[in-house]
Formats: C-alpha cells, sequence, structure tokens
C-alpha cells in the first residue's frame, strides 16, 4: 500500500466550502419559497444573498486555480472506459469487479465524473448564478421594462436548479461510497491522498508514500 | 507537470477565511436600530408659546355673543383677519365639492354617491351640516357667498367646548366668548370633531381615524399619540391659504410618496417626506418601496384603537318594526347588528386589511352615472395593477352594503333620510317610496317611481394609526400561501407562488434519484454478501 496524492489543499477547501455554500443556500432558499421555516425570512433571504456573492467569489477563485494549474484538463470528456464505467456500475460492481479506471494525479475523475462534474461547472451553476443575479436585480429589470412574467421564469428557472442541485447531491453522495471501502472517497477528499495498491502506485510514480 | 504543484497553502488558508469572514460580515451589521426623532410634543408647546396675539384682550371678542350666534363671531374674527372667509369659502370644507369646475358633481354637496348615508341632498343638509365649516346650511339653498356663515370656531376652537347641532349652527348652549378669546391653530380634536365621526358614529367610515387616537397610547398611532411622536394632524396636512392638504374626489393621493423639499405646498403628505425613501437598516426591506406602500406593512390592522368600525350597511334591511315601533339590536360586544333606521350592519375591531394595487386614482360614482346592477356596484373603483409604475400595493378597508336604485333609469337614488315622524323623510316614516320621492325632488333629479336594492362597495384607504416598528407586519405575512397577499394577482411573489408542478417536478427528480441509488446500494450490499 502507498498514497497517491488527488486533492491539493486548495482543491479540498473549495470543495468543502462549495459544498457549504451549497447546503445553505439550498437551506435560506428553499426557506425562502415557503418549504419550511428555519432562520427566520428575512434572515434566510439576507443569508442567502451572502452565502451566493460567497460562492461566486469562490466560484472566481477555483476558476483562477483551475486555470493557473491545468487542473481544467481534468473535465475534458473522454469516450475512453465510457462504456466500461457505465457496465461498472451496471453489473460489474454486484460482482466485486475491478474499477476500470485506475486514479492518477493528472486523472483523478473517471469519465463518467468529467461528465457530470463538466456538466456541474458548465450547466447548473452557470444557470443558478445568473438566474439568482436576474433574481435579485430584478426590481431593477422590472424598472426598466421587464415584463410581470418574467420573475416568474427566472424564479422556476431557479428552482429547478435547486432541485437539479438537490439531486446531484444525493448521487454525488452515494457513489463517495463506491470506493474501495464505502469511506475511502470521503476520507480521501478530506485528507488529500488515497491508499492505492502497490501496482497502482508503481504506474502511478509521482508522490510517494512518505 | 509543475502546472499541478500545490498552491503555498498557509496563505491560501488565510486568503480563504478572510473570505469566508468577509463575506459574514454584513449579517452581523445588519439591522441597526435607525436614531430616533426627536418628540413633536415639546416643539408644539414652544410653537404654542411664540404666539403674538392673545385674543382675550380684544374687545371685539369680549361679547357677550347671543346664543347661538356664531355668525357674530365670525363678524368679529374677519374685523382683523379682513381675508380668511373670502381663502375658507375657496376649500373644500366649504364647498364640499372640488374646486374644478370642470368635474361637475363630484363632492358631497352635490351628485356624489356613498356607502353610508348615501346622499347629502335628497334633503339631508341640514343634519350632515353638523360637518360643514359654516352656519346655515338647510337645504341645496345655502348662499356659499355669505362670509358671515363661515364657521371659524369649528377649526380654530382650543377648548373642547364647541359643538355644531343641526344645520351647522353652534350649540345654543356653547360660551361663544369665552371659546373665541382662546382660539389658536387647529388641533387633533378640531379635525376630529367630524373625521372622527364621519358616517354618522365614531368610528364608522374610516377605520383608521376615530376618537381614541387623541388619547392613544403609542402603540395605536406612533405619531399622534402623546407618547409617540406626539404630532398633530396639521403637521403632516399642511395648509396654505386655509385650504387642508389631502386628497380630494379629484386630486389623486401622493402614492408615489416622493421625497419633497421644504417649501414645497403639501410637502409632508408622503411618509417619505420625513422617513425618506429609504428607511430600513436592511436593503431588501428598502427594496420593497416600489412597489408596496409603506402602510401595507406598518398599519397591520385597522380600528385598533379599541373602537369597531362599519364594515357593511345593509339598507334594504332597514325599516323593520317591532309593535310599530323601531327598534335596534346589538351583539354580546354591545355592537348594533340592526338598527330599524339603517338595516343589518356588520362591526368589527382590530381587521386585517384588504391589498389592492392602487395609484392614488379612484374613480366616484354619481348620482347622475348609469349603473350595472347585475353585479355588486364599486362605488370608488381604484386604479393600479403591478404594470402600472406608479401603483403600489394598499391596505385598504372594504366596505359592503347595500342601498335603493332606479332600476328602470339604472341609476343611484337620493332618499330624504333624516327627518321627523310625519315628514315623509325615510328615518321618520319608514316609507321608501315617499323618502325618495321628496327626495329626488329636492335633489331635483328624475326618478323612475320604481325603486329596487343594489349591492355596493366602497374603498376607504388605510393610512392612519401607524403602529410601531416592532408592530410591522412580518415577511411571511405576505411571502406565505394564504398569506395576506393570497388574491393580490399579477405579480410573481416569493414564498406565495411556487409556478404550477414546478415542486412536484423537482421533488420527483430528486425522489427518483434517491430510489436509484437506495436500490443500487442495496443490491451492492446483497452481493457483497453472497
Amino acid at each position: 500500500m502507498s498514497r497517491i496524492v488527488l486533492y491539493p489543499l486548495f482543491n479540498r477547501i473549495w470543495h468543502w466550502t462549495q459544498a457549504l455554500l451549497i447546503l445553505l443556500l439550498a437551506l435560506t432558499g428553499f426557506e425562502v419559497r415557503g418549504t419550511f421555516r428555519l432562520f427566520g425570512y428575512l434572515r434566510a433571504v439576507n443569508l442567502h444573498h451572502t452565502f451566493a456573492v460567497a460562492l461566486v467569489v469562490l466560484i472566481l477563485f477555483a476558476i483562477f486555480w483551475h486555470v493557473t494549474t491545468g487542473e481544467w484538463r481534468q473535465y475534458i470528456p473522454t469516450r475512453a472506459f465510457l462504456r466500461e464505467m457505465v457496465a461498472f456500475y451496471l453489473t460489474g460492481i454486484f460482482k466485486n469487479a475491478p474499477h476500470p479506471v485506475r486514479k492518477e494525479r493528472t486523472a483523478k475523475l473517471n469519465p463518467l465524473q468529467r461528465l457530470a462534474y463538466l456538466g456541474f461547472k458548465v450547466l447548473i451553476i452557470p444557470v443558478q448564478v445568473s438566474t439568482g443575479a436576474l433574481y435579485f436585480f430584478y426590481p431593477n429589470l422590472s424598472a426598466s421594462g421587464w415584463p410581470p412574467s418574467s420573475l416568474w421564469f427566472i424564479a422556476v428557472l431557479h428552482v429547478l436548479g435547486a432541485f437539479g442541485l438537490l439531486a446531484f447531491l444525493v448521487g454525488h453522495v452515494y457513489l463517495t461510497t463506491t470506493g474501495h471501502r464505502p469511506l475511502s472517497n470521503l476520507k480521501a477528499m478530506l485528507v488529500g491522498y488515497e491508499e492505492v495498491h502497490e501496482e497502482a502506485a508503481a504506474s502511478a510514480s509521482e508522490e510517494p508514500s512518505a | 507537470m509543475s502546472a499541478l504543484l500545490p498552491f503555498p497553502s498557509r496563505q491560501l488558508r488565510q486568503a480563504l477565511t478572510g473570505l469566508i469572514v468577509c463575506s459574514l460580515l454584513p449579517l452581523m451589521a445588519q439591522q441597526t436600530a435607525p436614531a430616533g426623532h426627536g418628540s413633536y410634543t415639546k416643539l408644539r408647546a414652544e410653537r404654542g408659546q411664540s404666539a403674538t396675539a392673545d385674543h382675550s384682550k380684544f374687545k371685539v371678542l369680549q361679547g357677550p355673543f347671543k346664543d347661538g350666534d356664531g355668525s357674530a363671531v365670525t363678524r368679529a374674527c374677519l374685523s382683523c383677519h379682513t381675508k380668511a372667509a373670502a381663502q375658507v369659502m375657496a376649500t373644500k370644507h366649504w364647498n364640499w365639492r372640488p374646486s374644478d369646475k370642470k368635474l361637475e358633481g363630484y363632492g358631497k354637496s352635490t351628485h356624489l354617491v356613498n356607502n353610508f348615508c348615501i346622499s347629502t341632498i335628497g334633503g339631508n343638509q341640514e343634519a350632515c351640516a353638523r360637518c360643514h365649516a359654516g352656519y346655515g346650511m338647510k337645504d341645496s339653498g345655502f348662499d356659499y357667498t355669505k362670509a358671515e356663515n363661515v364657521d371659524c370656531l369649528v377649526c380654530h376652537d382650543t377648548t373642547g367646548d364647541y359643538e355644531k347641532i343641526k344645520g351647522g349652527y353652534p350649540n345654543p348652549a356653547v360660551p361663544l366668548a369665552d371659546i373665541a378669546q382662546k382660539v389658536g391653530r387647529p388641533g387633533n380634536q378640531n379635525c376630529g370633531v367630524c373625521h372622527f365621526f364621519g358616517g354618522g358614529a365614531d368610528a364608522t367610515k374610516h377605520g383608521d381615524l376615530d376618537d381614541t387616537i387623541l388619547k392613544a397610547p403609542r402603540a395605536v398611532d406612533v405619531h399622534l399619540s402623546k407618547q409617540g411622536a406626539g404630532m398633530a394632524c396639521t403637521d403632516c396636512h399642511l395648509s396654505q391659504a386655509h385650504e387642508i392638504a389631502g386628497p380630494g374626489y379629484i386630486e389623486a393621493a401622493d402614492r408615489r410618496e416622493q421625497p419633497r423639499f421644504p417649501g414645497e405646498p403639501m410637502s409632508r403628505m408622503s411618509c417619505a417626506a420625513c422617513h425618506t425613501a429609504s428607511p430600513h437598516a436592511s436593503f431588501v426591506l428598502n427594496r420593497h418601496y416600489r412597489k408596496v406602500a409603506c402602510q401595507t406593512c406598518h398599519i397591520p390592522a385597522f380600528a385598533r384603537g379599541g373602537l369597531a368600525s362599519n364594515l357593511s350597511w345593509t339598507w334594504s334591511t332597514a325599516g323593520k318594526l317591532k309593535e310599530g315601533r323601531p327598534y335596534e339590536e346589538r351583539d354580546a360586544q354591545g355592537l348594533e347588528t340592526y338598527n330599524t333606521i339603517h338595516g343589518d350592519m356588520v362591526w368589527a375591531k382590530d381587521v386585517k386589511p384588504e391589498y389592492v394595487w392602487y395609484d392614488g386614482h379612484m374613480a366616484f360614482t354619481r348620482l347622475t352615472d348609469t349603473i350595472s346592477p347585475a353585479r355588486p356596484v364599486v362605488l370608488n373603483p381604484l386604479q393600479g395593477s403591478y404594470a402600472d409604475p406608479e401603483a403600489k400595493i394598499w391596505p385598504f378597508k372594504r366596505h359592503d352594503g347595500d342601498q335603493p336604485f332606479d332600476p328602470v333609469l339604472n341609476r343611484f337614488i337620493a332618499p330624504w333620510t333624516a327627518g321627523p315622524k310625519g315628514s315623509g323623510a325615510y328615518w321618520g316614516d319608514y316609507d321608501w317610496d315617499r323618502a325618495i320621492r321628496l327626495g329626488m325632488e329636492k335633489a331635483g333629479l328624475p326618478w323612475s317611481g320604481k325603486y329596487d336594492f343594489v349591492k355596493t362597495q366602497m374603498w376607504w384607504p388605510i393610512t392612519h394609526m401607524v403602529a410601531p416598528k416592532t408592530q410591522a407586519l412580518a415577511c411571511t405575512e405576505c411571502h406565505s400561501r394564504q398569506g395576506r397577499l393570497d388574491r393580490v394577482a399579477g405579480f410573481y411573489l416569493p414564498g406565495r407562488d411556487r409556478g404550477a408542478g414546478v415542486d412536484f417536478l423537482g421533488w420527483s427528480a430528486v425522489l427518483l434519484t434517491f430510489c436509484a441509488v437506495a436500490v443500487h446500494g442495496a443490491f451492492r450490499f446483497l452481493s457483497s454478501r453472497s
């Protein structure tokens, strides 16, 4: 057994801050929607605005990090092993078959993860950020002539995006349990490295265990 | 692989901590209380001492005045205030109609119809004149040009002893000379003797104006309460040459509440004139200003002073007799539920207002207008909608009722109501046919000879008796399902509106995902055991 570093410190701080902010945005957002009462309405609205700004700032940092470190390449979609990954989740995983894709520092995401996270980054997040901004600035837009019905569309899109995030969260949390052991992926996201088998460590030559 | 070198971790940690702390700071800073303004009570006392004339020193006011001879007092006043009567005679308080002659028929001295006593001009002038700022209004022949008919004392009495009777004359028991020597600026009681008693009795008509205001605790009226700002009606309703600021039948109220500059006429007829257009510490609350009237959140209910306001007046059930006599019935709270002279009535205290898009314009209905009796007739339809940039959501008292109309001409009717037994007036003899015939003769209007009753509705804007900010509506009073704005249509309201099927779609997606991973997980669990 040896260790392979998958998630550098910024990666982890970004991931967990983003997770926290999205959870808090969901809590405050659904309170504003009237799904439940938690913080109190005005506080929920103010918190939602604050968390949204914090998330946007965090995303700007993350974009900078992805671009400057080249980490963005991790999300380039690939067909290689895509079929194998689907087959693994549909059948292989029940037969204790080995994971078809080996994690490496430069390719830590399997083809399905690449697709899912790319969708998250280029679809759900932009939709939420843009509809959120339109929602926030709606009084100004309304004053400059946007029709009353436009807020309905903005709000419905924003809420559908939120439900999308919730569904993503359910799937995402579940899939963390599909590592070597149920908690090993979660642990890796916390500490940054993962225990790998000797042969894997041999092929992933860099970052040998301490 | 230099591109993948990790960032210096310590700085990064500090930067992110700073980011999170900075984004949370505004939360801690929000909702700091704005500084309060000083009490008007002291200001008022100082202003009272600044008068340069002691009216008790004037010979012309020594009297004695003949009992009930108000005109004698007026002549004395006019001997110094030479232009005062001319000013008063140009006002609504004198003419009871708009000064704009192009708008003929609006005003209670002409063809305007209301939901309470219906109309003055069907012979009711003498009774109604208790609230006319003049002497001698008995019928439609009142001389609006006679200066000595102006009633100075009703507005300028500071003793509280002045009282008017039928025809607008002073009660003969009133000590005129004493009152004349103590005249001063109008106080809340001067306005209140008429405006608190609209509709015939205390609190009846407006819902946000009644006698309790004079002794209101701060919780009932932050502005007029002596424990509150201690303001006077005239601090907002400024006057110019005896015309008091206020919306009339044709002038729209300043519903946009734009701040004005000192010196502009009628400059405080809006909350924003004192409170600015962004009075809250919270940005989110301030943004409501564009679409929500201050009154909507800050007057949580009307008739809050302890007196019930009239919500419904059903003329069609009036006239029932018990053993040949008129009677009245009251409920457990002592509120009149039936009176032979009124019909069925509904009263209530602490009433949640209704909310309507309103841009300050309302139309009015005249005796000469054609109505469509198939549906309830709204006597003063309100203008405004979400799309109207001038309109805001306003609180209103809705007043329901019915009243006689002419089913042939499809017009309202001015019955003669106030008169003694045997006169033919409705409250004397309970005979609609005769009361209507006489009333329409006195009003000089045509009547087909037939009458029926039509349901009517009237909308009274709620703007007085503002509650302390601690009693302002919570967000969820409106931002919720079945909230106060449940029926205010035309826009998407967060917390109230969902979008049809969006919740179903969204929760289905979440639930399906959950089921999928649950099934997948169950299979994994089972296969790992086998």
